[in-house]
């Protein structure tokens, strides 16, 4: 989809696992209008979906970030800065790249973190016979 | 069951055969067929799956929970429960001040879940020694801590803002210290320190922002005459070294690392090491043979301050 941006998490499980967790927070807590223009999924490898996922994109260690199916923060739980950064870098269009760069100030938000992450599917389909909802 | 070899194994001893501790945590509750939830708020079926799963796996030592979520919660943290999974913490009261402008408060024997845990350790303990079985106490590390004090902006906040991060660090240091003495009242005679998010920092964060964090809790370990633990997942191989000089007894980690490379830097450091049985692609997927993995892991570990366990 050329109008968002896609950003996979793989993980072990983000509930189970902090580091996959706060993976998964420095997602949901990018401020409104970055939430607007991305797309993106929790892949815990505890299921087949996942597995694939880890795969496909060339996943080397647990949890990484991905964004437009590149390997970004292998990990590494990003600061704020640098996922604006690699974000802008890998916007599909030269509007949402400006939009994307002109949010590097505004820092972390935190009051909609719960209902991003069920947006994103997180902690979900953490059991073996689970699938990723996109 | 052999609570000495446990013992002497995480102290990076020799042992006649690698102990075996099985990081049970919520799959205790499936064991009994009870709701995760359920079992981690009943001190009599916290201590009931506890028991069960050490009989059942013939376990040299067990952790009386693996939830990191406790320390978090005595201090004010809201949960999300889960049936098949340990609580998550759902809000950061750290967001946006510090721990003394949030106006929190260091926890007590009846803050948060401690009193369950604390009947639960008095239920399951003497059954454990029974077994020849150790009673294990893990608690939350301080960066782990402090994420879920502070949120994910912690790991900005060490490099943007390190003032707030070592007051909010200092404040999670100041709360494991407490939690280890808990356990150590409750007669957890290994008690270790779980940091999963340290592995995924820069060296020099972990020697300012972990290391000096844990030493108050170490101390109170080793005064009242327990052997002390660190605990980290992922791939931690950045801050490997770090770890094994962070003065506690020993270390464990997970399936990512290559246990010849920990072996080798545990004998260096002459810590005890354990974890790497490959949890997720042979334990729980079977994509990996999980007897070969074992064979793999044992014949990697050897004899000398291993302890045999999942990662």
């Amino acid at each position: 989809m050329a109008d968002k941006l896609n950003i996979d998490v793989v993980t072990l499980d983000s509930v189970q696992c902090a580091a996959c967790g706060y993976m998964m927070e420095s997602i949901a807590a990018l401020p409104d209008d970055v939430q607007e223009v991305i797309d993106y999924t929790e892949w815990s490898i505890k299921n087949k979906d996942g597995i694939g996922k880890f795969m496909e994109l060339g996943v080397k260690v647990l949890p990484s970030i991905c964004i437009e199916r590149d390997v970004v923060f292998p990990s590494i739980i990003p600061q704020y800065e640098e996922l604006i950064d690699e974000m802008a870098k890998r916007a599909p269009t030269d509007a949402m790249k400006e939009r994307i760069a002109s949010l590097r100030d505004v820092g972390f938000q935190f009051d909609k973190i719960q209902e991003n992450l069920a947006k994103a599917g997180a902690g979900m389909a953490t059991r073996v016979d689970s699938t990723v909802k996109k | 069951m052999a609570k000495q070899m446990l013992i002497d194994a995480y102290r990076g001893k020799k042992t006649v055969k690698p102990p075996w501790v099985p990081y049970a945590g919520v799959h205790c509750a499936f064991l009994i067929n009870e709701p995760a939830d359920k079992m981690l708020q009943d001190p009599e079926l916290l201590a009931k799956g506890v028991v069960h799963t050490a009989k059942r796996y013939n376990a040299d030592g067990i952790p009386l929970v693996f939830d990191l979520s406790v320390e978090a919660n005595s201090v004010g943290c809201e949960l999300k429960w889960w049936e098949d999974n340990v609580p998550s913490v759902k809000n950061h009261p750290c967001s946006d001040k510090t721990p003394a402008e949030a106006g929190l408060q260091l926890p007590t024997k009846d803050s948060g879940r401690w009193s369950v845990l604390y009947e639960a350790a008095r239920i399951a303990k003497p059954q454990l020694d029974e077994l020849d079985c150790v009673l294990m106490g893990l608690y939350c590390g301080p960066l782990t801590l402090a994420s879920h004090l502070a949120g994910v902006r912690i790991f900005t906040d060490v490099y943007k803002h390190p003032e707030f991060a070592d007051e909010v660090c200092k404040f999670a240091g100041e709360i494991g210290n407490l939690a280890a003495g808990f356990y150590a009242e409750m007669g957890c005679e290994i008690i270790a320190i779980v940091d999963p998010v340290a592995s995924q920092i820069k060296s020099e964060t972990f020697k300012r922002y972990v290391t000096p964090h844990c030493q108050a809790g170490i101390k109170t370990i080793h005064d009242a005459g327990m052997t002390s633990s660190f605990f980290i997942c992922g791939d931690a191989t950045k801050v490997m070294t770090d770890v094994c000089t962070i003065g506690t007894h020993g270390f464990a980690i997970d399936e990512q690392m290559n246990m010849n490379f920990i072996r080798d830097l545990a004998l260096k450091h002459k810590v005890g090491f354990g974890g790497n049985l490959k949890l997720t692609l042979a334990l729980s997927l079977g994509l990996l043979s999980p007897r070969e993995d074992a064979i793999v892991s044992l014949a990697a570990g050897g004899q000398h301050g291993y302890t045999f366990a999942p990662g």
